[in-house]
C-alpha cells in the first residue's frame, strides 16, 4: 500500500498525504473513496445519526461521527469535522459537492489547522463563490455576462427598483449558492417579494448565508458549462463542455458531453472564455465554468462552481481521465500530467440523475426504505449510487440517490443505452425519477439534441397522466393477485420471519376478492 | 378468483384462475393466459405466449410496490373511503377535507389563518423535505377551519396539517 502511495507522487509533489476525510456523504463519498483506495490512501468517512449504517460508512477505512441529522448539525458542522481530521489524522479534506465544498470560511479554517483542502484556495474560492463579486470581476475580464444586479440588496424597494430597470421576467439567485436552492423565477412585480423571501429561506438553509440577488432571465437557453482542472504551478486545461439543459426548477437532471449544440469553433471560443474566467480567479484545482447560451449562439458567463460537480463523470467518460484523481494529485501540488492538445473528446456520455423524487406528483420528495434494488449493467454502463436494499433514505439531505452514467460511440447510441438502463433499473419502495428519465431519453426532442432550459416544462408538464401504461397496469394487478393466491397456499411459517407480518390470506378475507370471478358477486 | 385492488389510488379489479400450470388473467374483456413463476421473494417470471416479462413486487406493510413493464406501482388493499379523493386529503361527510402532508418534512411556514377563505391551488403550507420547499396547495375552494401545525414543526407522512371547510 505505501509502494503505491509513493507511485502516485512525483517527488516534485508539494507535500503528499496517506490519508483523506471526505466531508461528505451518499455517492460522491463513494467516489472519493474508491480514488482513495486506487490510489492507496486510506478513507475517513464522517457520518450524521441518520447515515449511521449508509454505504459511505461501510465503504470507507475508518468512519468517525460527527453529530445530529439535520445537516446544520452534522455535514455542516465544521468544528466536528476539522475535529474528526485531527483525530484520525487526516491530512486533507475532500468536501465533494454540496455542504462545505464552497464554503471559504471552511476552506480557510483547514489552511489555518494545516490540512489540505482538496479544491481551490480560499482566496479563490471567496471570489468566486460571492456570485456578485465574480460578475464584476469577469465583466473586467472581458467575459460576457448577463445583465443583473453588481451589488446585494437588502431592502424590498431596492429589489423592485432593480426588477424594473432590467425587465421582467428576473430571477433570484443565492448569492452563496448552485443545484437551484433559493432560485425562483418571477414574471411580474406582485411576486417579487415572496419570489425574494422563499429565495431567502432556503439559501440560508442550505448554505448558512442568505444573501439573494436578481439577474435578467434569459427564456429557453442552454445551459453549457466548461470543465477546469488547474494545477498549482499555473498550468491549466479545459476538459470541454457539459450540457445540461434537461432541467427543473433549476436542478439538473440529465447531463451530457459534448454538447449537440458546439461546433469546434463555438466549443473553442466558450473554452478559451472558461480558461480566461478561471485564471481572472487564480482559480487551482477542478472547477466548472457554467454559461447559458441563447438561441442565437451568444454565451454569457453564469457563474463558476468551485468544486467537483454532479456531472463530472461524463467528463470521465469522454476524457478519459479520472478528475477526482485529478484533484488529489493538484492539491498534493502535483504538476498537470497532460497539456490541453493531449486532451480529446471520444464518443458521447449521458448521466441521468436517479433522485427520491415523485415524478407523478410535482416531483415531491420521497424518503423512506427501499424494499428491493435492482441494478442495470452492460457494456458502457457506470452507476455511482449511494444505496442499497433495507436502506432507509433520510428526509435531511439532499433527495439524490444514484447517477447512472453511459458511453457510446455517438449520441444517438448513448441515448438509446441509456433508456435501455433505465429500463432495468429497478428500485422498490420509494418514488423515483428513473421511469420520467427513461421517457426524456426516448423524447424525440430530446434525441434530435434541440435542448433547453425550460424543456421539462413544455414538453413534460403533466407527465404522471400521461405515462399510464394499461399492459403493465395489468401485468402489476396480475402480479399482485398472483403474490396473493401463492401467500395463501403458503403454509403458516414456511418463509421464516414474514409469517409474523403477513397480512391476512384472501380466504380468511372474504370482503376482498369473489369465488368464480366477475358472474358470482354475491358471496 | 377474482381480486380487488387499489392501484395508484384507482380500484381494479381482475380474475386469475390456474388452468393447468399456466394461469387465466382476466380483466373486463381482456384475457390472456400466462405461465407465472417466482424466481425469488420479489421477483416473479411472467410468459406470455413466447414473450417473458418480469415483474418485481415488494410489501411495505399494507403498501405493496409494483414494477412492471418499466413502470412503477403502488397497490393497496381496498378500503371503503381509499380512492374517493387525491392522495393527501380526506373528505368527510360533513364536507370537511384534511390537508395532510404528503411526505415526511418540517413546516416552514403556514400561509392562512383559521378562518380565511381559501381559493383551490392557494398555497396552505411550505413544507421542507430533503432540502426543498415544497408548497401544499388548496385542492378546492373553501374556509380554513382549523390549522393542526405550526412552523418549525417535523410532521410525518400523512399527518393532517389544515381542514377545510369545502364550499362545493
Amino acid at each position: 500500500m505505501e509502494e503505491g502511495l509513493k507511485g502516485e507522487f512525483s517527488s516534485a509533489g508539494g507535500r503528499s498525504f496517506s490519508k483523506i476525510l471526505i466531508a461528505n456523504r451518499g455517492e460522491i463519498a463513494l467516489r472519493v473513496i474508491r480514488a482513495c483506495r486506487e490510489m492507496g490512501l486510506a478513507s475517513v468517512a464522517v457520518f450524521s445519526e441518520a447515515d449511521r449504517a449508509s454505504l459511505h460508512v461501510q465503504m470507507a477505512d475508518e468512519a468517525v461521527p460527527i453529530g445530529p441529522s439535520p445537516a446544520t448539525d452534522s455535514y455542516l458542522n465544521m468544528e466536528s469535522i476539522i475535529q474528526a481530521a485531527r483525530r484520525t489524522g487526516a491530512e486533507a479534506i475532500h468536501p465533494g459537492y454540496g455542504f462545505l465544498a464552497e464554503n471559504a470560511e471552511f476552506c480557510r479554517l483547514c489552511e489555518r489547522e494545516g490540512i489540505v483542502f482538496i479544491g481551490p484556495n480560499s482566496a479563490a474560492l471567496e471570489l468566486v463563490g460571492d456570485k456578485v463579486r465574480a460578475r464584476k470581476a469577469m465583466e473586467k475580464a472581458g467575459v460576457p455576462i448577463i445583465p443583473g444586479m453588481m451589488s446585494i440588496l437588502r431592502s424590498p424597494s431596492e429589489f423592485k427598483e432593480e426588477a424594473r430597470r432590467l425587465g421582467y421576467p428576473v430571477i433570484v439567485k443565492a448569492s452563496a449558492g448552485g443545484g437551484g436552492k433559493g432560485m425562483r423565477v418571477v414574471q411580474n412585480e406582485k411576486d417579487l417579494e415572496p419570489a425574494v423571501e422563499a429565495g431567502r429561506r432556503e439559501a440560508k438553509s442550505a448554505f448558512g448565508d442568505e444573501s439573494v440577488y436578481l439577474e435578467k432571465y434569459i427564456e429557453e437557453p442552454r445551459h453549457v458549462e466548461f470543465q477546469v482542472l488547474a494545477d498549482r504551478h499555473g498550468r491549466m486545461v479545459h476538459l470541454f463542455e457539459r450540457e445540461c439543459s434537461i432541467q427543473r426548477r433549476h436542478q439538473k437532471l440529465v447531463e451530457e458531453s459534448p454538447s449537440p449544440a458546439l461546433d469546434l469553433e463555438l466549443r473553442t471560443r466558450m473554452g478559451a472564455a472558461a480558461l480566461k474566467v478561471m485564471s481572472a480567479a487564480g482559480y487551482s484545482n477542478a472547477g466548472t465554468v457554467e454559461f447559458l447560451l441563447d438561441r442565437d449562439c451568444r454565451f454569457y458567463f453564469l457563474e463558476v462552481n468551485a468544486r467537483l460537480q454532479v456531472e463530472h463523470p461524463v467528463t470521465e467518460f469522454v476524457t478519459g481521465v479520472d478528475l477526482v484523481r485529478q484533484q488529489i494529485l493538484v492539491a498534493a501540488g502535483e504538476p498537470l500530467a497532460f497539456r490541453q492538445e493531449d486532451l480529446c473528446q471520444r464518443g458521447h456520455a449521458l448521466e441521468c440523475r436517479i433522485y427520491a423524487e415523485d415524478a407523478a406528483q410535482g416531483f415531491l420528495p420521497s424518503p423512506g426504505k427501499i424494499l428491493f434494488l435492482k441494478e442495470p449493467r452492460g457494456p458502457g454502463v457506470r452507476l455511482d449510487s449511494g444505496i442499497f436494499a433495507g436502506w432507509d433514505v433520510p428526509v435531511f439531505y439532499d433527495p439524490i440517490l444514484a447517477k447512472l452514467i453511459v458511453w457510446a460511440e455517438n449520441r444517438d447510441l448513448a441515448c438509446r443505452r441509456m433508456a435501455a438502463a433505465l429500463q432495468e433499473y429497478v428500485i422498490l419502495g420509494i418514488h423515483t425519477t428513473i421511469e420520467y428519465l427513461r421517457d426524456v431519453v426516448r423524447h424525440p426532442e430530446f434525441l434530435a439534441g434541440r435542448l433547453h432550459t425550460g424543456f421539462l416544462g413544455k414538453n413534460f408538464e403533466g407527465w404522471g397522466e400521461a405515462s399510464k401504461d394499461e399492459a403493465a397496469t395489468r401485468l402489476a394487478l396480475a402480479a399482485a393477485a398472483f403474490d396473493d393466491t401463492i401467500r395463501s397456499a403458503r403454509p403458516a411459517g414456511l418463509l421464516s420471519g414474514e409469517a409474523a407480518s403477513d397480512p391476512p390470506t384472501p380466504w380468511q378475507q372474504l370482503g376482498r376478492w369473489r369465488m368464480g370471478g366477475r358472474g358470482s358477486h354475491g358471496i | 378468483m377474482e381480486f380487488e385492488f387499489l392501484i395508484d389510488g384507482v380500484r381494479r379489479t381482475i380474475v386469475l384462475e390456474p388452468k393447468g400450470d399456466m394461469f387465466t388473467v382476466r380483466d373486463g374483456d381482456f384475457l390472456l393466459e400466462a405461465g407465472i413463476q417466482r424466481v425469488s421473494e420479489h421477483e416473479l417470471l411472467f410468459r406470455v405466449g413466447g414473450r417473458p416479462e418480469m415483474v418485481y413486487l415488494a410489501r411495505d406493510g399494507k403498501r405493496r410496490f409494483i414494477s412492471a413493464g418499466g413502470r412503477s406501482f403502488a397497490v393497496m388493499e381496498p378500503s371503503r373511503e381509499a380512492g374517493r379523493f387525491a392522495e393527501g386529503e380526506e373528505k368527510s361527510p360533513e364536507g370537511i377535507v384534511s390537508i395532510k402532508a404528503p411526505m415526511p418534512g418540517k413546516v416552514i411556514k403556514v400561509n392562512v389563518a383559521e378562518g380565511q377563505d381559501v381559493r383551490k391551488n392557494q398555497s396552505l403550507v411550505i413544507v421542507e423535505a430533503m432540502k426543498m420547499e415544497n408548497e401544499i396547495r388548496s385542492a378546492a375552494e373553501g374556509v380554513v377551519k382549523r390549522i393542526h401545525v405550526s412552523a418549525g414543526e417535523l410532521v410525518d407522512s400523512e399527518k393532517t396539517l389544515i381542514e377545510l371547510e369545502s364550499k362545493t
